[in-house]
């Protein structure tokens, strides 16, 4: 598994629940089965295209400074 | 190598920024209040000659036909409702044997409430109705859609009206699932944050394995036999069943 899929995962997870709570906190209409639908599908890809965006730039952050490192403490 | 209070500062910047995030999300919550009784501005949706008009905490509901005007409730407080119906002159007067309230979340009726006339009469009446969803609020709190429908003895539905409540649990937020619902998310955000180290892992992903280390002595055995290949039935047979199932050889007659 690399960061961006991992990072696709947990924006998933975080749009659906991110509409599920605007919900209970009053902000979106989830009484009715069609725009529940489409504010969960909205969540999902946007959710996942900003986790898998923020996982891989991590992802290049990390094996760049690992990199560093190596070059670092290799004589 | 990073210095060990180097990712001990990410984990708490992590945490203090997902603490503010749930402490911004708690102050946005709309502050718990009743209903107030304000004045019947809305006039009686009529239906056929009759009057109908529920009324929530002597609110009438038609004023919150909307999401954006929503009735602000307390869930942990009763709620007092009265279903009226009144006959014009001329008109058909119906007969109403059930006063029925309902709330929908996800398109699903999660709540349900009759009152019940045991003697029902054609004519104007009315029907008081008392809801207490006390255990609605221990799991759910936000906004949501309740429709109040006027039943009659043959189970039609003579008339019915949405409207919409914003209801908060006890102290703002004690309901189970927006609890749960931020507990995922900070989780979730934690996981986010340190997704770059799955970067090694797939970095890794396309080298072979590490080739398998000699054996340490010439006298240790070969294996008795290869494991068995997944799905290859032979392998397992015993020795003696190997020609069992094979033609005899010159048998055809």
């Amino acid at each position: 598994m690399s960061s961006g899929s991992h990072g696709t995962g947990c924006g998933v997870v975080i749009g659906i629940c991110l509409v599920v709570l605007f919900q209970q906190f009053g902000y979106l209409n989830l009484s009715d089965i069609v725009p529940t639908i489409e504010y969960l599908v909205i969540g999902i890809v946007v959710g996942g295209i900003v986790g898998g965006l923020i996982g891989w730039v991590l992802g290049r952050g990390y094996l760049a400074r690992h990199a560093a490192d190596e070059a670092a403490t290799s004589p | 190598m990073r210095p060990p209070y180097g990712r001990l500062r990410r984990i708490g910047l992590s945490a203090a920024l997902a603490a503010i995030v749930a402490a911004a999300l708690l102050v946005s919550v709309p502050a718990s209040a009743r209903a107030q009784p304000t004045a019947l501005v809305a006039p009686a949706q009529t239906s056929g000659g009759v009057d109908y008009t529920v009324t929530w905490n002597t609110v009438d509901v038609s004023s919150a036909s909307s999401s954006s005007s929503a009735l602000a409730i307390d869930l942990t407080s009763s709620a007092s409702l009265v279903y009226y119906w009144n006959v014009s002159h001329g008109a058909t007067p119906p007969t109403i044997s059930d006063a029925r309230l309902q709330m929908f979340y996800l398109g699903f009726a999660v709540a349900t409430r009759d009152q019940v006339l045991t003697s029902p009469a054609p004519g104007s009446g009315s029907i008081p109705l008392s809801w207490t969803p006390i255990s609605v609020s221990y799991l759910l709190e936000g906004l949501y859609r309740l429709t109040a429908s006027f039943i009659a003895p043959n189970g039609t539905t003579m008339y019915s009206e949405n409207f919409w409540v914003r209801g908060t649990a006890a102290y703002g937020l004690l309901a189970v699932l927006p609890i749960v619902l931020l507990i995922i998310v900070i989780y979730e955000v934690y996981g986010l944050a340190r997704s770059g180290r799955y970067a090694a892992i797939g970095a890794k992903g396309g080298a072979p394995p590490p080739p398998t280390p000699p054996p340490s002595s010439s006298s240790t055995p070969p294996p008795a036999a290869a494991p068995p290949a997944e799905g290859s039935e032979e392998s397992n047979a015993p020795a003696g069943d190997a020609g069992g199932t094979a033609p005899p050889a010159g048998g055809s007659s």
